[in-house]
């Protein structure tokens, strides 16, 4: 009788791996498991005890799936729901006056209740007539193909704990984001590139820093991996500029020499064959990356659709090509971000608003675009918003803005099985609290799952004191109203995506 | 199988099982002996079958198929009932369909639906159609066609016991299969094979040891012997990794190959037990054992657990003391014990002691975590605490009894909790206290009273604090106030003095129209930035001041119990503490009839005394289990892996041993050589066994290809800190200080877990940044453990999981390693300071460059194709790194720049070789 190969080569103690961890070359210093252990016939067999190896596989989904991957753009600080997505003609009535109802406020010290309009103008676009605001004409070109929310929620008044909310489903830091459920359900399509990408701003890290893309207390082959705007772009992946091409292919070259000739004197060592093979899979992946991020192949009539050929919108235009290019080369999941607060308009809001949709609406607007030219559109999500919105009264009489608000808020979303050309959720006369249809953020989770072929409470990871899901005991009801088709609702068994050790 | 290879082993076997056999007669009446000894001989059989299959010399196909044996039910079917059935129909409380399946009897009378079997018809036996199809056991978890076959198969053969049934299913009364495991008997006191040399006559000398005698009586009944002694060079390195976890320096190497003394080998294997790295390499093998971190994981928290490297401190201090194991133990689980209450300035080696504990404190603890449910998370630290120790120490699984009998082990739940009784009395989970309450404070007399002044001018600068604070809430007010219409003013005034929940309904309008009106200590400074600042910067300058009085914090975390407070432990039904059942008394495994062996508490200390007991009662004369695993253990490291390759486990579902006797006979070497580490350690190292070359031709590719005979020395990879350790040491950065707090672990820019401390960048987010400092080049046990933040540059490299603990490593090869070696910033640094060493000890000549970096890389000189080799590929890059256009006024510098950097990619290849990263 054979050992049991698979299960000598499944180690112990290994569960977290960093995001290349599935190139694993099975090594060939076995365990001995099973070998002297060999039992009778009529002795039953032993369970296979070793522990799950946590990779990047492709992994078939609970139920047939709508959405392949996601490419999420987050615009921290808090874009105005009020000045871009949802008119309120009460507050342009009003403008002026003292809002008379309670509002939480985050600078008391500048607050003010004077209810205030913007000074823009609004206009309906597409067939479906949804009503945007002058700075986002774009988005108006797309939205046949989009669900706006308008009725988001995540009731914390705070920028961090409502990025965590809308990351991971709970206020406080630790846990799996969103991107590391998908790739720790699904694996990736790409075994080359990560699985869970991500595109830093040149101007700073968010707000919170590397938690907006840790995998928590899943195994860190689920944390995403940085691409960063300056080489090298991956770190790890990507030698410092100074060694990069030319030398250190040279490096390889040397190094090749070196162990070719130690393992001609031990023929029989196939673990260092595997260790010399790991560098060849190693260039391959550079390889890969560095074609993925090559924009240079993409037209002129491409980059000029993005905006790369504009000063505002050059930056992150590019972001979004790359973050095309990326989901087309099998890439799970890729979250954009802006830099730090670049929509948290306490004051200033006349110009800056402007100036931050200016730099984000032709890019987004033509990354729905051009999926949808090239068929990828129905099974990529693509998503864009903040973790709030804001009040309907003036912060700062002095230089208008307007303070957080995290009880209404819109976002919208395309393509991967939503509803197109939808407007979903109000808020009251004043956008200050999600009043129908309202979209917890664990709602939003529970659907882009279910999008996914994922049921958010089935999808868990065994921890001290419970299973961990994304859901976290929440009610995340899956939000059918921004779905394109209706629910399936075939019952789904425990847990068959990913097995986790007890 | 030959008639003659089953005959040595009868001949062989009897000497290493008389005590088996012992164990059995105090248990069983004569007449069952026979059969006893007959099962033995069949386990040695089948032990034989297994190293032949092992070697390939007996391919199964080459022998005629087996003739159907007949089935029992106590060896073949109850195992299979045991693993999937008994929990339902037998042991929980209310038996499923009325159905009990632990005895033939039981089953033949059957439950609701009659009789459950068949004799002689298994497709007439509803117990078998209801597994055949599926439906039981239920849940999805069906049985394996195998398991089905044998069920089948014992059904149609009658079903047959081999032994007469009891009426009811005794409790703890363990079968014969389940007691005669080999790791419940006692251990035997074997004197090594004598040999008849049937392979080449060198053999004789090759017999440096007893150890040598067991390993090469089993290679030469494969026909295989030892291999050659490797050469002095590899043995310094091998040395030098297994005992330090360092290479040698090219002096040591030097000196031991020049060293034509008969006894060099051993001296050096003093030198290097002697040396302080070797407690900090063998400390780390016994920290992976204990699950040491430096943080609580279990939660998103993972706080931070200052004070735990003092545990890490105590073991690194024990190995290099050679403290001995029984010792070592005993501190760890009760040390706590033997030191008098209370503890004030208590003694350097009282505070030893009480560090020792650290090691029952090491498990994930989420109590005090926020969102964490506290009485789930305290009876979680007790069961993980539990894990640890039995699989620790006595290589069981226990932690799979605590809802029900092991399913494969002669554990009960019962046993479980014994045991948990043992730890109940330090980790009452109804009466717990936080950690900090647990620390030790080891202050003087005078320093506490340093501490108590200090804290007493702290609290009233704080009260003057707050005081001018409100003034200036108060003044800030007064200005907000101006914006209000002159009538409005003390209407404002009063409002706010209101208490917010008996306001009128036109103060409430007020205050809403006018928000800003709202300060308070927390927002002020949003109104008067300056000035709050000022303030609070008059405040932390007095703070500071006064604090500089205070002594640093001095803790030591470490387990204890409440004197005179000993709870009573019961069982739980399913593992359940919402649903307590019998009381239980502490106790040891009832299959080594240890049940009653932790006496009533202990009247002279204060503390239950039990694990005092439970301490003496293992280490106590030649335990079977906890001796086996500590030579199992020990063996480990040096030879790649133990003797029972799970030594987490050496029940039914870990693996026996490949050398019993071996075994057996080294465990009571480590008792007689009164538990010493080194010695046995290096009883280990002069063996002809561990000095054998490690290089592998075809026949050991054809007859063990996975070296369990040992046959040869293994090649085998460093362990994580051992890479890291190897480039420190090669690159001349290694910073030896010892002891004390962890260099600190935090996420850098993209969320890489680097060495150094957390600080805000630009946009004030916080992110590390590696420093040049020599904390950051301390060897790596030295570096900051924290379960959710795993240090890059070990990572890859599979270093310890402490989920709870680690029994052994895994040993991957994944392009994720090699993309490190290529591009990670730490070993691109490493070596660039690699290079500056060459430069430094070698000068400028190329050939002289690479002939020394190779002499510090790999301990020997490159031979001259290596040497020509390498000159030319430092020449080829070069010529890649010389910049294409060189500045006129800075060609020497740039020059020597691109040169210097050269040199560090090729010290970064041979780094990133396999010569650098195995061992011979």
């Amino acid at each position: 009788m054979k050992r049991n190969q698979a299960n000598a080569t499944h180690a112990p103690c290994s569960s977290r791996r960093h995001f290349l961890a599935q190139q694993g070359i099975a090594g060939a210093t076995l365990w001995i498991a099973g070998a002297l252990g060999q039992q009778s016939i009529a002795t039953p067999p032993k369970p296979n005890t070793a522990p799950v190896n946590y990779d990047l596989k492709p992994k078939p989904s609970h139920r047939p799936a709508q959405a392949k991957s996601m490419i999420s753009m987050f615009m921290q600080g808090g874009p105005s729901h009020m000045d871009l997505f949802d008119r309120k003609p009460e507050i342009e009535k009003r403008s002026g006056e003292n809002f008379s109802g309670e509002l939480k406020y985050d600078n008391a010290a500048e607050s003010s209740a004077k209810i205030w309009a913007g000074p823009w103008k609004w206009e309906r676009y597409g067939q479906c007539g949804m009503e945007l605001s002058e700075l986002v004409p774009h988005l108006g070109s797309i939205a046949d193909d989009v669900t706006l929310i308008r009725s988001m929620n995540t009731g914390v008044n705070n920028h961090g704990q409502s990025i965590y909310a809308l990351h991971h489903g709970r206020v406080t830091a630790g846990r799996p984001v969103l991107g590391s459920w998908l790739t720790f359900g699904l694996g990736s399509e790409s075994q080359q590139l990560p699985a869970f990408v991500v595109l830093t701003d040149p101007g700073g890290l968010p707000v919170l820093g590397t938690d907006c893309w840790s995998n928590g207390w899943l195994p860190s082959v689920y944390q995403g991996t940085v691409i960063r705007p300056q080489e090298p772009r991956i770190l790890n992946l990507n030698p410092p500029p100074h060694l990069t091409g030319k030398p250190q292919k040279a490096y390889l070259d040397f190094l090749k020499q070196i162990n070719a000739e130690h393992f001609a004197n031990r023929p029989y060592e196939s673990d260092l064959q595997a260790r010399m093979g790991s560098y060849e899979l190693a260039e391959s992946m550079q390889s890969a990356a560095k074609e993925a991020l090559d924009i240079g192949q993409e037209t002129e009539a491409t980059h000029k659709l993005y905006g790369l050929d504009q000063e505002p919108t050059r930056e992150f235009g590019t972001r979004c090509l790359i973050a095309r290019r990326l989901v087309e080369r099998g890439v799970r999941f890729v979250q954009i971000y802006t830099s730090t607060q670049q929509w948290d308009h306490h004051a200033n809001i006349k110009d800056a608003l402007p100036a931050a949709c200016k730099k984000t609406d032709q890019p987004s607007a033509a990354l729905v675009k051009d999926l949808k030219d090239r068929g990828l559109l129905d099974s990529t999500l693509v998503h864009w918003g903040g973790e709030m919105g804001r009040l309907p009264v003036v912060q700062n009489e002095k230089n208008v803005g307007r303070d957080h608000n995290t009880y209404g808020f819109s976002t919208w979303l395309a393509g991967g099985g939503i509803k197109q050309g939808c407007i979903y959720g109000q808020t009251d006369d004043f956008g200050y609290q999600a009043v129908t249809d309202i979209v917890h953020h664990y709602d939003y989770h529970a659907t882009l799952m279910y999008l996914f072929g994922l049921e958010a409470d089935k999808l868990v990871f065994a921890r001290p004191g419970g299973n961990g899901t994304l859901l976290d005991g929440q009610p995340g009801k899956i939000v059918e109203g921004i779905l394109k088709n209706p629910i399936l609702n075939n019952p789904v068994p425990n847990n068959p995506v990913a097995a986790t050790p007890a | 199988m030959t008639p003659k290879s089953s005959l040595a082993v009868i001949l062989f076997m009897p000497q290493i099982r008389p005590a088996g056999l012992a164990v059995a007669q105090r248990r069983l009446p004569t007449h069952q002996l026979a059969t006893r000894i007959l099962s033995l001989l069949a386990i040695c059989s089948l032990m034989t079958q297994a190293i032949t299959t092992l070697s390939g010399t007996l391919a199964a196909a080459d022998t005629d198929p087996p003739t159907p044996e007949q089935l029992y039910f106590e060896s073949s079917v109850r195992p299979i009932l045991k693993t999937h059935c008994f929990h339902c129909h037998g042991e929980a409380e209310h038996r499923e369909a009325g159905l009990d399946v632990r005895l033939v009897h039981l089953i033949t009378k059957g439950g609701d639906s009659g009789t459950a079997i068949v004799p002689g018809d298994a497709s007439a036996s509803l117990l078998y159609k209801r597994v055949a199809d599926d439906e039981m056991p239920p849940g999805g978890k069906s049985l394996s066609p195998k398991e089905k076959e044998i069920l089948q198969r014992w059904l149609a053969q009658g079903a047959r016991t081999k032994r007469s049934e009891p009426q009811t299913p005794p409790l703890e009364d363990w079968t014969e299969e389940e007691r005669t495991h080999w790791a419940y008997q006692s251990v035997v006191a074997a004197q090594p094979p004598k040999l008849e040399l049937t392979s080449n006559a060198s053999t004789a000398e090759s017999l440096l040891s007893p150890v040598d005698a067991f390993i090469l009586d089993k290679l030469q009944k494969q026909s295989l012997s030892f291999s050659h002694s490797a050469d002095r060079l590899t043995l310094i390195r091998r040395l030098s990794f297994d005992l330090r976890g360092i290479p040698p320096s090219h002096e040591e190497i030097a000196n031991f190959i020049n060293d034509t003394n008969v006894d060099a080998y051993e001296r050096l294997v003093d030198r290097l037990l002697a040396d302080p790295r070797y407690g900090e390499h063998w400390g780390r093998h016994w920290l992976d054992v204990a699950g040491y971190a430096d943080s609580d994981g279990y939660s998103e928290q993972d706080t931070e657990r200052p004070w735990a490297f003092q545990y890490r401190d105590y073991v690194i201090r024990a190995f290099n003391e050679d403290l001995p194991i029984d010792r070592f133990v005993l501190e760890q689980l009760a040390g706590d014990e033997l030191v008098p209450t209370p503890w004030e300035a208590i003694s350097e080696e009282q505070q030893r002691m009480l560090a020792a504990t650290g090691f029952l404190r090491t498990a994930p603890d989420g109590t005090g975590h926020e969102g964490v449910d506290q009485n789930v998370a305290r009876n979680e630290v007790l069961a993980e605490t539990i894990k640890i120790v039995t699989g620790g120490l006595m290589g069981m699984t226990v932690g799979c009894a605590q809802c029900h009998d092991h399913r494969y082990d002669p554990i009960s739940q019962r046993d479980y909790y014994r045991i948990r009784a043992i730890f109940e009395p330090g980790l009452d989970w109804k009466n717990w206290r936080d950690k900090n309450a647990r620390l030790v404070n080891l202050w003087s007399a005078e320093e506490r009273q340093r501490a108590a002044d200090v804290d007493k001018l702290l609290a009233e600068l704080e009260a003057t604090r707050l005081k001018e604070l409100d003034g200036i809430v108060a003044d800030i007010f007064e200005k907000e106030l101006m914006k209000l219409p002159e009538e409005q003013r003390q209407e404002a005034r009063t409002a706010r003095d209101t208490a917010a929940d008996i306001r009128t309904p036109e103060q409430q309008k007020l205050l809403r129209d006018f928000p800003s009106l709202n300060v308070d200590r927390g927002s002020a400074v949003l109104y008067d930035g300056a000035r709050i600042n000022e303030f609070n910067k008059k405040f932390e300058t007095q703070q500071a001041d006064i604090r500089k009085a205070r002594p640093a914090d001095f803790f030591l975390a470490c387990f204890s119990e409440v004197p005179n407070q000993v709870p009573a432990t019961h069982l739980f039904f399913r593992g359940d503490f919402q649903q307590p059942r019998d009381p239980i008394s502490p106790g040891g495994l009832s299959v080594l009839q240890e049940q009653d062996r932790i006496l009533p508490d202990a009247p002279e200390i204060p503390t239950s005394g039990r694990r005092l007991q439970f301490a003496k009662m293992i280490t106590q004369g030649v335990h079977p289990l906890f001796s086996r695993s500590m030579a199992n253990r020990l063996w480990m490291p040096l030879f790649g892996r133990a003797l029972s390759s799970n030594p987490g486990d050496l029940g039914r579902l870990g693996e026996p041993p490949t050398h019993p006797e071996l075994l057996d006979w080294l465990s009571h070497r480590l008792v007689d050589s009164q538990w010493s580490r080194k010695n046995f350690t290096r009883e280990l190292l002069v063996s002809n066994t561990y000095r054998q070359s490690s290089a592998k031709n075809g026949l050991h590719q054809d007859k063990d290809p996975q070296n369990a005979l040992l046959g040869r020395m293994s090649l085998r990879r460093l362990q994580a800190e051992s890479v890291r350790d190897a480039m420190l040491a090669t690159s001349d950065m290694l910073t030896l200080k010892m002891y004390g707090a962890p260099s600190s672990v935090n996420p850098d820019e993209v969320g890489q877990f680097i060495l150094g401390k957390a600080t805000r960048d630009g946009n004030g987010i916080l992110v590390a940044k590696q420093e040049e400092v020599s904390d950051t080049y301390r060897r790596s046990i030295y570096t900051q453990i924290r379960r959710s933040m795993p240090l890059g540059v070990l990572e890859p490299f599979d270093p310890a999981t402490m989920t709870p603990n680690c029994d052994r490593r895994s040993n991957s090869t994944v392009a994720t390693q090699s993309l490190m070696l290529m591009n990670n910033s730490t070993v691109i640094r490493l070596s660039e300071h690699f290079a500056t060493r060459v430069i430094r000890e070698a000068g400028s000549d190329a050939t002289a460059q690479v002939t020394h970096a190779w002499l510090l890389a790999f301990g020997t000189q490159p031979n001259q194709e290596q040497q020509a080799r390498s000159l030319e590929g430092l020449v080829a890059l070069r010529a890649e790194l010389l910049p294409k256009e060189l500045d006129p006024a800075k060609v020497e510098a740039e020059t020597s720049k691109s040169q210097h950097q050269a040199l560090a990619l090729y010290c970064q290849a041979l780094l990133s070789s396999n010569a650098f990263l195995y061992v011979d």
